[in-house]
């Protein structure tokens, strides 16, 4: 049974690349759950199938077998997608947060954080009301009117969260989005998407390879053996 | 919502320009094409419409001096003007000539020879850009002014030194080259007087020269009004053994007979240098998107709708098309004076030439499009 405070939900995923021989089993009857106002860590080893969960939740590569629940929406029933527009569910739902910032090179900053609540049919003003304020919660407000190339690596990851949060998703989707950056600079990130989640009760899963960044989350979601295994745990208070 | 298209081109802003000048530059050229193939039309016109007669006589079953050769009497004129329907009478002669420039170089030359005094003169006064028509009978030359040559100057041709009395400027033949203008007298000497070396060169080998320079290659005459240039010309060619020709169907000979395969080379031109431009077109727009594929990845990965996407493709698309077009007159403008023969720019062309590079960048923008619709939202990420 579906219940509202749910944020992401997968009952029985499977994944299977390929066919015959060349057949690839990622992921077996999968089940797992984060609610709305949780920090979920995704951590696996590599090619064990993390992106592709990530993929699949985000309504961009299509699930074998299996449900999706996105909120209280059902996206993807056993074989098909049960809605006409997935990207309208990433336009309006999600964030996404990614290694690399993957700014649009020729929009400034600001731009490309209205880029998709303007899409989503918000007033220019509104949009870019939201864009000023996520810019100066991130502490970049100075830099509105700069483009991706003039900031540091550090200050565009500060872009990508602002633009992942920028439609006010239920869901935020990172791909190792500390990947690139210092011990205490991913720390900042972690924490940043820990406040984010307990301010605006947003479900979180942030696949990391990074232990030291693991006590921040409400529960560590693990690929055992084509399944997902989940461990509470009681997250580190932010000062 | 914002511009993509706008943004875009404005961060690329240098390559973006470059690359419509290179297309420009095409079309340009294209343009010149299309310039040349109406000039070609133009120039075979010119010397018909200076002379301005609704007949040309001619010697019979041929076509006439711009298609044939064409020999008749040159009393003719005063022959043909007895007919009630004829107002005006005028006999020309027409040859190829080198006249020696300022520099000594040859040039080919389109002579006409007419009679200063005559009804009709092949001049026309209002291409004069120096000096005056031909007064005299004998010794004067009329020379376009882009052979270099000045009022008083001196040329020697066959036995005569003749002197530019006037210089011209668009005054070409059929073909398109300059036209230089003689008496009729002149004209006719140059045309069938031998020289005093081949006449006792003939007369050594007993063979009696005898040279009829009272021969013109046509006669031309204007018609009283409300007569029917049709009727007239039926009722010359029955009178007298010769072929008579209204100006529409000298014209239609011209452009038909004379010009028709030239410019129907130049037309397979234009049209493959159009074609060769539309896929060139095409393949930089296909590139201009392939260069995009990521940041497509991207939007399409948050959420951006495939219209958003498009939309941008096609606006750059038809900026890039628009600012081509404008390089591509501009460019024309700026050389069509330097070719040699005459170039005709037209707006109707350049319109048409518009909407085939409308279409033409819509259409390859599809490309774009559907490369676009096509990407993967994972490409972004590489996973």
């Amino acid at each position: 049974m579906h219940d509202t405070t749910t944020g992401i939900r997968i009952e029985g995923l499977t994944k299977i690349f390929g066919s015959g021989d060349s057949e690839v089993r990622v992921l077996e009857s999968a089940s797992m759950e984060v609610k709305k106002g949780e920090f979920a860590a995704l951590v696996a080893p590599s090619g064990a199938g993390k992106t592709t969960l990530l993929m699949m939740l985000g309504c961009v590569l299509k699930p074998t077998a299996g449900k999706i629940w996105l909120g209280d929406e059902l996206v993807w029933d056993e074989n098909r997608w049960s809605i006409p527009d997935t990207r309208r569910i990433r336009r309006e739902k999600i964030g996404f947060i990614f290694q690399a910032h993957y700014l649009i090179p020729f929009l400034s900053i600001a731009e490309n954080v209205k880029l998709v609540p303007l899409a989503n049919g918000w007033s220019d003003k509104r949009a870019d009301a939201k864009a000023t304020a996520l810019l100066e919660y991130f502490d970049i407000g100075d830099k509105r009117d700069a483009m991706p190339a003039q900031l540091s690596g550090g200050q565009n990851q500060r872009v990508a969260i602002a633009r992942a949060l920028s439609n006010e998703p239920q869901i935020i989707l990172a791909d190792e989005p500390t990947a690139a950056l210092d011990m205490q600079r991913a720390v900042n990130v972690v924490k940043m998407l820990r406040k984010i989640v307990e301010e605006q009760n947003v479900a979180v899963i942030m696949v990391t390879h990074d232990e030291r960044l693991l006590p921040y989350c409400d529960k560590i979601l693990s690929i055992e053996a084509r399944k997902i295994v989940t461990k509470h745990q009681i997250p580190k208070q932010i000062v | 919502m914002i511009n993509l298209a706008s943004k875009d081109i404005r961060h690329s802003f240098a390559k973006f320009v470059v690359t419509a000048m290179g297309v420009g530059m095409l079309l340009g050229i294209v343009l010149i094409m299309m310039g040349v193939y109406r000039g070609m039309i133009s120039d075979a016109q010119v010397l018909l419409d200076d002379i301005g007669a609704d007949l040309w006589i001619v010697q019979e079953n041929t076509l006439g001096p711009f298609a044939e050769s064409s020999r008749i009497h040159e009393d003719l004129k005063d022959t043909i003007k007895a007919d009630p329907s004829i107002d005006k009478t005028a006999a020309l002669a027409f040859l190829n000539l080198q006249l020696p420039g300022p520099d000594g170089k040859p040039t080919r030359v389109y002579s006409v020879g007419y009679d200063p005094y005559g009804d009709i003169s092949a001049l026309n006064p209002k291409r004069l850009v120096a000096g005056r028509t031909l007064r005299h009978s004998h010794y004067e030359i009329v020379v376009p002014a882009k052979l270099g040559l000045h009022v008083d100057d001196k040329i020697t041709l066959g036995r005569n030194v003749y002197t530019v009395v006037g210089t011209t400027k668009g005054a070409v033949s059929s073909g398109g080259e300059p036209t230089v203008f003689f008496s009729l007298k002149d004209a006719q000497e140059l045309q069938f007087l031998y020289s005093n070396a081949r006449i006792r060169n003939d007369r050594a080998r007993g063979l009696r020269t005898e040279t009829d320079n009272h021969l013109v290659n046509a006669v031309v005459a204007t018609l009283k009004p409300g007569y029917d240039p049709e009727q007239a010309a039926r009722a010359l060619k029955r009178w007298k053994h010769l072929s008579v020709y209204t100006a529409s169907r000298q014209r239609a000979i011209l452009t038909k007979n004379v010009i028709e395969t030239a410019s129907k080379q130049i037309g397979m031109f234009t049209a493959i240098l159009i074609a060769v431009s539309s896929i060139i077109i095409a393949l930089i727009i296909y590139t201009m998107t392939l260069e995009k594929i990521k940041e497509i990845s991207i939007m399409k990965l948050i959420g951006l709708p495939n219209v958003t996407i498009t939309k941008m493709i096609m606006q750059e698309t038809l900026v890039l098309g628009l600012l081509a077009f404008v390089f591509g007159n501009l460019f024309a403008h700026a050389i069509w004076d330097k070719f040699p023969k005459r170039v005709v720019l037209q707006l109707p062309d350049a319109w048409s030439l518009f909407g085939i590079v409308l279409v033409a960048s819509v259409a390859a923008s599809l490309f774009g499009v559907h490369k676009a619709i096509k990407a993967d939202p994972t490409a972004a990420i590489g996973g």
